[in-house]
């Protein structure tokens, strides 16, 4: 505009009148303000859906003046935190946030910017609240919030906006850089602290209360009755595939030691009589490992073409990696578990990657790495992928422990 | 300055230069308007062609199957609302199913139909957005509008049915909350009515249309053995001709009683890939109404328990056929209340990560169209 809009007060206060002209300026400058929001295009999961629903043709956002959503942060003043914040994230938002001119106003949306939200507990990784990293204007409860909620919310905003004034310019506010305090144990116990004040002070009024309605009962509320059905049991659905007879007989042709899980013992007959609804979950050793795998894909009749997932399951003395497959021609699934051996002196764990079979193993292995700390020898990209590279330890195992990150449930 | 970057950044197989033009990097996301969400793509460019393309994941990772350890089974069931939030619905069933076969809970016949009913009814919401959001990144700001106007009519039959837009949890182990609303199967039949009308209006706004269909059309190509070795599920792997969904092939519920046909596609690209999506609504349509016709009337819930526990040292695994394909919950147990470890099988984290076959070799702003008919949703892959 070319004119420093803070001169405006110093010119026209001091002048008869002049505080009149000045509070019209605010008006206009609020007004133009507070009815031209172009928020950020930014939405990390749930809560982004009812955003864009707010921004589309039922509750049409653009009857607030709020409908320019631009995509970089140098043209928008307003950023809807729509979704969970996690601390990966976290870094990328206070780009954003300093990347946005002044003034430039914060909408939390939904649960997980308040407190976290569902994601409360023992979650190590997101943050228990966005105002612990970015300042926020307007918080909007719900999880996640109706698009009426968020409409209103913005006309929250143009309040707040509207109340500003330029004798006393916003200042940029500072940006909050501890995302892993505990805040809630402080507050718990001080709330704790009131509590019990208030229970001391209300306790003789109470007694008093008591000896003047000597008859007095109080409503008992009733418990909600659900309508339950009949008990019955579990009738798998009919499906044709490959049985598990037969997937056993192929398997042990060539690998005749392979017991399956639990199973060990299993006889012939009692094989025969497995229900389709079974998957033949197969315990080999390490050795055996890539070649039972490569084995399962090339065979004829198995022809395990699918890998649905590695993944693995912390059992305290050592690991199991389990690969689930399919395959599209036989329609059938084979398990296969791996045990790996830790323990506290040998904090490595290794297994041979199967990568180089399928492609898809690569990011599951990379997230087993990541989450359990198994690594996996001759993978091509060994990295973390879901955390930071920073981040200390591996979260899925169960002797993890971060007191910083971590709040227990209580119950 | 050094404009040249001389170290390969992570998960690059090769450094940019060389050759007859200087290759370079591009950063997109984790904050990018086309990549639905936090996916952060780098991407090696020479000119404006994609040379390979290196997904980064983790931005929205919520740790929810560290949370599922220390939480009874029954509550697990609204955290798995929020990974795939589009179809939520069904990955609810996903857990109710591994709880039902591990515990051995048994489900009336009217709640399975229930069950199928709103399944179904969420594929075509789901496909819905996605098919507003897909022209909406291909630069057809109308479809969007369009595609959330009809969206919005199943929304409110899902708030009245269980009371949330988006975060359902509406199933249970042994069947569902509540019953059906009054008037609801009458709705649903208008709605399919409506919807077989409009699909042919879709058709001549976005499939017809000249400019969507240079844009997609040969592009974005995974090819069948590509996708089979990712572990691509539903529409992505079914456009590049793999005959897999698992309502078909390892029908869960009863979903082996109703005729409906599994579109598949000839070669693979972005346009395949599209006709999948939208012949899918019309099948989910067709389901709809055998259901609704024959709905049978009676419990929508078997005899809760207080507690389900699946027996010590078992597991139980469950796959269903989400909006986007596959999606499997492997529940471990070691006899107590809490699940032992529960993982989630995503379809979109073998999408994302075939994304590099797909893309690599076409344009730049290709990418964008790819990963719009990819149709990820990132939370689910993150979880
Ligand atoms: S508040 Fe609820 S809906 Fe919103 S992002 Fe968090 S979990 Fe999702």
């Amino acid at each position: 505009m070319g004119i420093d809009l803070q001169l405006i007060p110093k010119v026209l206060d001091p002048l008869p009148g002049g505080k009149g002209l000045t509070n019209a300026v605010d008006y206009i400058v609020n007004w133009a303000r507070s009815s031209s929001l172009w928020p950020l295009v930014y939405g990390t999961s749930c809560c982004a859906i009812e955003m864009m629903a707010t921004g589309a043709a039922r509750h049409d956002i653009s009857r607030f003046g709020a409908e320019v959503f631009r995509a970089s942060p140098r043209q928008a003043d307003l950023i809807i935190l729509a979704g969970t914040l996690t601390e990966k994230m976290s870094h990328h938002l206070k780009t954003l946030y300093e990347q946005m001119p002044e003034p430039k106003y914060v909408i939390a949306m939904g649960a997980c910017t308040i407190s976290g939200g569902p994601f409360y507990y023992d979650n190590y990784s997101v943050i228990k609240g966005a105002d612990r990293i970015v300042p926020v204007d307007v918080f909007i409860p719900g999880c996640p919030p109706r698009p009426e909620a968020l409409l209103h919310g913005i006309l929250e905003l143009q309040k707040l906006i509207s109340g500003e004034t330029i004798r006393q310019p916003r200042v940029p506010r500072p940006l909050n850089d501890d995302p892993m305090i505990d805040r809630h144990s402080a507050d718990a116990a001080a709330w704790k602290e009131e509590d019990k004040k208030i229970q001391e002070e209300l306790a003789g009024k109470r007694e008093q209360w008591a000896a003047e309605n000597p008859d007095f009962k109080a409503y008992k509320g009733e418990r909600f009755k659900n309508v339950s059905g009949p008990k019955m049991g579990h009738t798998p659905v009919e499906r044709s595939c490959t049985s598990v007879a037969d997937i056993c007989a192929a398997v042990h042709d060539k690998f005749p030691d392979i017991p399956l899980y639990n199973k060990a013992e299993i006889t012939d007959e009692e094989l025969a009589e497995l229900s389709p609804q079974y998957i033949p979950d197969f315990v080999v050793g390490q050795e055996q490992y890539t070649a039972f795998i490569s084995f399962l894909k090339n065979h004829a009749d198995l022809n395990m073409d699918l890998l649905l997932q590695v993944t693995a399951v912390d059992w305290k003395d050592h690991f199991d990696v389990l690969v689930h497959l399919y395959s599209t021609t036989g329609k059938h699934k084979i398990f296969v578990r791996c045990s790996v051996d830790y323990s506290k002196e040998n904090d490595t764990p290794e297994i041979d990657t199967i990568s180089h079979l399928f492609s898809g193993a690569n990011w599951h292995e990379r997230e087993i790495f990541d989450l359990f700390g198994i690594t996996f020898t001759n993978h091509p990209d060994m990295r973390r992928i879901l955390l930071r590279d920073d981040f200390v330890g591996h979260p899925l195992r169960k002797d993890f422990e971060d007191s910083s990150r971590i709040v227990k449930r209580p119950y | 300055m050094d404009l040249v970057q001389t170290e390969i950044p992570e998960g690059f197989t090769r450094s940019a230069g060389g050759g007859h033009t200087e290759e370079y990097y591009l950063n997109m996301g984790p904050q990018h308007p086309s990549t639905h969400g936090v996916l952060r793509l780098m991407v090696r460019l020479d000119g404006e062609t994609v040379k390979e393309i290196v997904p980064h994941i983790g931005y929205i990772h919520r740790s929810i199957e560290k949370m599922a350890e220390s939480q009874s089974l029954i509550q697990n069931i609204h955290l798995t609302d929020r990974l795939d939030y589009l179809s939520c619905h069904m990955t609810n069933l996903g857990l109710c199913l591994a709880i039902e076969q591990g515990a051995d809970v048994g489900v009336p016949e009217r709640a399975e139909y229930i069950r199928i009913i709103v399944c179904e009814l969420q594929r075509i919401q789901s496909h819905l957005l996605w098919w507003g959001c897909f022209a909406m990144d291909l630069g057809a700001l109308t479809a969007f509008l369009y595609g959330f106007d009809e969206r919005e009519k199943i929304t409110d039959l899902f708030e009245e049915l269980c009371g949330a837009r988006l975060t359902m949890n509406y199933f249970r182990p042994g069947g569902c909350v509540s019953d059906l609303p009054n008037e609801f199967i009458p709705r649903i039949l208008k709605i399919c009515e409506h919807m077989k009308t409009t699909l042919d209006e879709y058709d001549n706004l976005v499939s017809k249309n000249m400019i969507i269909r240079e844009r997609t059309q040969g592009v974005g190509i995974l090819s069948k053995e590509r996708a089979l070795s990712h572990g691509c599920t539903g529409p992505v792997a079914r456009a590049s001709g793999i005959n897999y969904d698992v309502r078909k092939d390892e029908p869960y519920g009863i979903y082996n009683r109703f005729d409906f046909d599994v579109p598949l596609g000839a070669t693979g690209d972005c346009y395949d890939r599209y006709t999948v999506r939208i012949e899918e609504m019309r099948q989910s349509i067709r389901i709809l109404e055998q259901a609704c016709k024959d709905l049978p009337d009676g419990d929508f819930r078997s005899k809760e328990k207080p507690n389900y526990k699946i027996p010590k040292d078992e597991h139980s695994f469950s796959s269903v056929e989400t909006a986007r394909g596959n999606f499997s919950t492997y529940v471990v147990s070691d006899g107590g209340k809490t699940p032992y470890r529960i993982k989630y099988r995503s379809p979109n984290f073998s999408h994302i990560g075939a994304i590099n076959d797909m893309a690599s070799g076409y344009k730049l702003a290709d990418l964008v169209t790819v990963l719009a008919t990819l149709d990820p949703v990132i939370p689910d892959i993150d979880r």
